[in-house]
């Protein structure tokens, strides 16, 4: 009883883990601009392997392997905002532009397609 | 300590020093001593005063450091003008190195030389708590690389008013020798096996050398031995909210993707948070951009430059969630329950040039 619990928990968690992967795969294809794919970049990190190491924990029950997933996944929630914030931030001084809505209310797709202007921007 | 630079100051007629300066405690009575010693030993003093710039131009952050450059470099100024009375002290000031990215102790010396080439300095008087902009203590390495590059300097004899601090410094130093240790001895334990002999024996050699050589860096702001504990525990609090944020976020901005029509709505928007600068804000940032929909792109004192991709994570983040989280998790239970950045008008949306 508990293991075929322990198995479909293991599955349910290893799907989500690998859907919202690849919902972020989809999103880093199909997002217009750099600042806009670092967020969902990030969706991988927490929910995909957050969900993914779940799964491992839950496969190897209470042992030591245990306790390494949960530190895994804190150093990954470390880790993956500073490397998201490092990729923006060296975008943003490197000049490169976001593509903005002109109006933020109104979410259609024809997006103010800043133009890039190099030599202003620190 | 090399002071022979000055040996021969009285044939010359004029003294030339250089005095770099930080905004220290002991900054006072550096300028204060330069001016002094040069007098002592010339009739007149040419007094260079100049402040190093840690970061090139190109960087946001050097704004700052400019205008608090400029208000040191004036105040210096008057101290000398001060000091001087009637004697014959001209004074220059200047900033350098600000064409370039100073990185460490050598950088500085290589300007100082540079700049003592181009003006004929006999002398660098150095403040002993001298800290241009960055966080490690600079003043050694300075000194050994100013020997190797062969100029003269001088350390200037100051009082420090921190006698009392010295005292509390002591404590303070044995808590964070103290926290670190802990704290790398049970991370070593926990990757070990805490009952066998072997891994007890190794992880508190090497949590030794840990705490010896990094309790100072893991440490920038001093422990508060009830504070901080208590803090651990609320953010433990904080953790599970900041995992019910992120599934929730993740749902909205995956159905966002997945939508063919792909409904995105990009956004800059400037929040002045309320907490301080160094980890809080470091935490808040990192929650707001682990949250996916919310990035933070810029985070400067206590301004927050975020992209958000969604108007939900927009309302979301203008409601304050994450930062009445990090407020309770530093400050307690009663600081949390602050109006929301947009309450407080501290919060708006931002065109692409504010980068």
């Amino acid at each position: 009883m508990i293991e075929t619990l322990q198995f479909w928990a293991v599955v349910v968690l290893l799907g989500l883990g690998v859907f919202f992967t690849f919902v972020s795969t989809v999103g880093v294809l199909r997002l217009p601009d750099i600042y806009a794919r670092a967020h969902t970049a990030s969706q991988t990190d927490t929910l995909g392997a957050g969900f993914a190491l779940a799964a491992v924990a839950v496969a190897f029950g209470w042992q030591q392997a245990t306790v390494y997933s949960v530190l895994l996944l804190f150093f990954v929630f470390i880790t993956n905002p500073t490397a998201a914030h490092a990729i923006a931030r060296s975008a943003a001084e490197t000049g490169v532009e976001p593509l903005l809505t002109e109006d933020p209310d109104d979410a259609d797709d024809d997006a103010n397609t800043a133009v890039e202007s190099e030599g202003e921007v620190q | 300590m090399s002071t022979d630079g000055h040996q021969e100051g009285a044939a010359v007629a004029v003294e030339r020093l250089l005095v770099p300066l930080s905004d220290t405690v002991t900054v006072r009575q550096t300028v204060g001593y330069a001016v002094q010693s040069g007098l002592e030993d010339a009739d007149s003093l040419e007094c260079h005063l100049v402040v190093a710039m840690p970061y090139d131009a190109d960087v946001p952050e050097s704004d700052r450091y400019r205008d608090d450059a400029e208000n040191l470099l004036s105040r210096a100024q008057s101290w000398v003008e001060e000091d001087a009375g009637t004697a014959d002290v001209t004074i220059e000031t200047a900033t350098i190195g600000v064409d370039e990215y100073l990185f460490g102790p050598r950088d500085y010396a290589e300007i100082f030389d540079a700049y003592a080439a181009d003006h004929g300095i006999d002398r660098v008087v150095i403040d002993p708590e001298y800290q241009p902009g960055v966080t490690a203590q600079l003043l050694q390495p300075l000194e050994r690389e100013l020997e190797r590059i062969g100029l003269t300097y001088e350390e200037a004899p100051v009082e420090r008013p921190a006698r009392r601090g010295r005292l509390v410094g002591e404590t303070e130093d044995f808590d964070r020798l103290f926290a670190t240790f802990w704290i790398s001895y049970g991370f070593y334990l926990v990757l070990g096996d805490p009952t066998y002999w072997f891994d007890l024996l190794t992880g508190a050699a090497v949590a030794g050398i840990v705490a010896v050589s990094l309790a100072q860096v893991t440490f920038t702001v001093p422990l508060d031995r009830v504070q901080s504990p208590i803090r651990v525990v609320r953010f433990a609090i904080y953790v599970p909210y900041l995992l019910w944020e992120i599934i929730k976020a993740n749902i909205a901005v995956s159905a966002v993707i997945l939508r063919p029509s792909m409904p995105i709505d990009p956004s800059l928007s400037r929040v002045n948070s309320r907490v301080r600068s160094g980890l809080p804000l470091t935490a808040l940032a990192n929650s707001i951009t682990l949250t996916p929909g919310t990035l933070t792109v810029r985070a400067t004192n206590q301004e927050l430059l975020v992209h958000s991709l969604i108007p939900d994570a927009r309302e979301d983040l203008f409601d304050g969630g994450l930062e009445r989280g990090i407020r309770f998790v530093f400050y307690g239970r009663a600081a949390a329950a602050i109006p929301s950045p947009r309450e407080r008008d501290d919060a708006e949306i931002v065109g692409g040039e504010e980068l």
